[in-house]
């Protein structure tokens, strides 16, 4: 089995990898919204659900794709691509939003404490999975192939294939978009001020309803990037694939520590290379069992996470 | 419309013939002055599931639109649907219905084998006759398994079993490599895990390389995949269902896979080819007990066409056939449950694909074949029996 595993070892990296970029684009779906208002938004895993509808909905409607359509190639394929990241982001980004204000933002005036709000978002994912179920008839939806899956080189025999090759950059790129918009810009400081102290940052002039909705912004966005980069992988989703992402990339911010950028992803590389080892080593039945027992380990010696700081120091 | 609202019609039309209230398809009985006679159907009509019951229940409304017209003056036979979503849980609120409405002389169905099985101490009960066209787990009707046959004596069914099915997948698979090098992957399911079971002792040694166990909730098949490439396998077979399947088969191939891929009949659906490109899935070698309509002739096809309005689907053939048991007996003048299942226990016939159908003791039908199928362009083909 080692052996055989060393042989294996780079090509199930390589999709590891892959699979954990989508994790963390996720993760940082459910970090940032609880950097700033310390509460887990549920509804995320919905988002991503819907995520991936709008980008299947790009290539078979939009740009017409079929099961037996010709690949696109050169700049329309980029052109496609391009197109169905920025719509299945901006879907997201905006539901993101809405779920914010009918979820949060009247519970956050009234100051109904942290329950009413975990219940309301409960409620939005609800209504949301669904909705789509009764939509797609509970049926598995599947996205035509806009891009061909070749391998671009091979590594220690492990082939690199182009969508595993897009993701990771392309994730990384938004990462780092991300990392330097929290930190270099002044709406980033204002999200910052917000999540060290929300009283003070009003006191500072700071418009906290306007700081919230730009956080579920890029919550969202960064929600809906993940959902077209799964549909590109696996090219198939369902109403069910919220709360199965969901809890994978929730457990990645926890492992990491959530309200931690750093530890979105930490936690996301981490699960998703840890699920794809421990599927090969101990049979797929074992993924999720050994992901938990892992959880539960981190949490016995870090009680916040890899990354996580106490609660009053925690940053965004 | 709202499946919940779909269920309820359903259960207000079980219970408005209970109450004797005429529906429409009565009223039209009584102008004819027909003998009337209820028969049921069970089978998933809403869910994800939907399409194979809907398939099924065009088959037996084809067959009893051709009774009706034959026997025009004397039975009308009217059809009461029973929606169990494919689900021993939905199945178990719909059958105590079906099984107390005493004017049900017979039931087609339950489709699938968990709902059969769940609907089946019900019909016991009431010693409601059962014809599936389409149950084949071994269980049902196996007197070896815990407790005896547990159909007995209310269920028969018209296709052979997993038992039949389980070696002919790995035959069929198999086909023409001439040294097969076989992975097995079940969905952890009591189907999938059953067809693996049946398929074991047959494996000829040194042809299986691998196994795995998947859980019906996996999307990323990275792991599976790697197993079989360390395997080397030159053939991969999965016991499980469509939706998960389609993704299977999509990542193998991407992975660099070149083999063959092959699964019973959980994988044959007319929705695996909108699931997965063509290129992928050309070549994809199926099982099933079924028949299409157009293979047994082109002219059937086309009156099925004509009178359902739409192209028969995956096991309307057998639809037919269970239909078809029900109305012989009923043109023999059967009017009553214990009349139907003495008549049903004794029934001889042919099946449309002209095979002899008669049940033994537990209800498995004697004859009857395994068929293959494969995909080209995009389009599941029937390739003949299994021999």
């Amino acid at each position: 089995m080692i052996g055989n595993f060393f042989d294996q070892f780079w090509s199930l990296t390589f999709g590891g990898l892959s699979l954990g970029f989508i994790y963390i684009l996720i993760a940082l779906g459910y970090t940032l919204v609880y950097g700033v208002l310390r509460m887990i938004n549920f509804a995320n895993s919905e988002i991503f659900m819907v995520g991936t509808f709008a980008t299947v909905i790009v290539v078979r409607d939009l740009f017409k794709f079929t099961q037996s359509s010709e690949y696109a190639t050169g700049f329309r394929l980029w052109f496609i691509l391009g197109v169905a990241l920025i719509i299945t982001m901006s879907v997201s980004g905006l539901l993101s939003v809405v779920v914010e204000l009918v979820a949060y933002r009247r519970l956050r005036r009234r100051n109904s404490g942290v329950l009413a709000p975990l219940i309301s978002a409960i409620g939005v994912s609800m209504v949301l999975a669904e909705s789509v179920r009764i939509m797609t008839d509970s049926r598995p939806v599947a996205s035509p192939r806009a891009m061909e899956k070749k391998f671009l080189g091979e590594f220690f025999d492990a082939g690199i294939r182009l969508d595993n090759t897009i993701i990771v950059v392309a994730a990384l790129v938004l990462f780092f978009i991300l990392w330097s918009f929290i930190n270099r810009t002044r709406l980033g400081k204002a999200i910052r001020a917000v999540s060290m102290n929300p009283s003070a940052a009003k006191l500072m002039g700071i418009d906290i309803d306007k700081i919230v909705s730009a956080t579920f912004l890029i919550g969202g966005v960064l929600t809906g990037a993940a959902g077209f980069f799964y549909v590109l992988k696996y090219e198939n989703t369902g109403s069910s694939i919220g709360f199965e992402l969901g809890i994978a990339a929730f457990t990645a911010a926890i492992i990491g520590g959530i309200g931690n950028i750093k530890g979105a992803f930490f936690g996301g590389l981490a699960l998703g290379l840890l699920e794809t080892y421990a599927s090969f080593f101990l049979g797929t039945q074992w993924k999720a069992v050994t992901v938990f027992i892992v959880l539960v380990l981190v949490l016995y010696t870090k009680p916040s996470g890899l990354f996580g700081e106490s609660i009053t120091r925690t940053r965004v | 419309m709202n499946k919940k609202i779909q269920r309820s019609l359903a259960v207000v039309s079980a219970v408005a013939l209970v109450f004797g209230v005429a529906s429409a398809s009565t009223a039209q009985a009584a102008k004819q002055k027909g003998k009337v006679i209820y028969l049921a159907f069970q089978g998933p009509l809403t869910g994800e599931e939907a399409q194979v019951g809907q398939d099924e229940v065009a088959g037996v409304e084809y067959a009893i639109k051709l009774f009706n017209k034959k026997y025009k003056k004397k039975y009308v036979v009217s059809l009461v649907k029973a929606d169990d979503q494919g689900s021993p849980a939905e199945a178990a609120k719909v059958a105590p219905g079906i099984a107390s409405n005493a004017k049900i002389i017979g039931l087609i169905g339950a489709a699938y084998s968990g709902a059969t099985i769940a609907s089946l101490p019900f019909y016991k009960q009431r010693n409601l006759p059962m014809v599936s066209p389409s149950a084949t787990r071994v269980s049902i009707t196996d007197p070896a398994s815990e407790g005896g046959a547990m159909g007995f004596p209310v269920f028969h069914r018209v296709v052979v079993t997993d038992k039949v099915q389980g070696p002919s997948l790995f035959k069929l698979a198999t086909k023409g490599v001439s040294t097969p090098k076989v992975f097995i992957i079940d969905d952890q399911s009591a189907y999938g895990v059953g067809l693996v079971d049946y398929m074991k002792p047959g494996i000829p040694a040194g042809q299986s390389v691998g196994f795995d166990s998947v859980s019906d909730k996996t999307t990323d098949w990275s792991a599976t995949i790697a197993k079989v490439k360390t395997a080397g396998a030159n053939v991969v077979i999965y016991t499980g269902y469509f939706p998960q399947a389609a993704p299977l088969f999509k990542q193998l191939r991407d992975s660099g896979y070149t083999g063959i891929l092959a699964g019973g009949d959980g994988v044959l659906s007319p929705t695996l080819p909108t699931l997965a490109p063509a290129s992928v899935l050309e070549g994809v070698r199926l099982t099933a007990g079924t028949v299409p309509l157009a293979e047994i002739s082109a002219k059937l096809e086309a009156d099925f066409k004509k009178k359902m309005g739409k192209a028969s689907g995956v096991y309307a053939a057998e639809s037919i056939d269970a239909a078809n048991v029900f109305l012989s007996c009923v043109a023999k003048g059967v009017s009553t449950r214990d009349a139907m299942l003495k008549c049903v226990k004794t029934y001889k016939g042919k099946s449309l694909a002209g095979a002899t159908i008669k049940f033994d003791i537990n209800g498995d039908v004697a004859g009857g074949t395994m068929n293959g199928f494969e995909v080209r362009s995009g389009v599941i083909k029937f390739t003949g029996p299994i021999k």
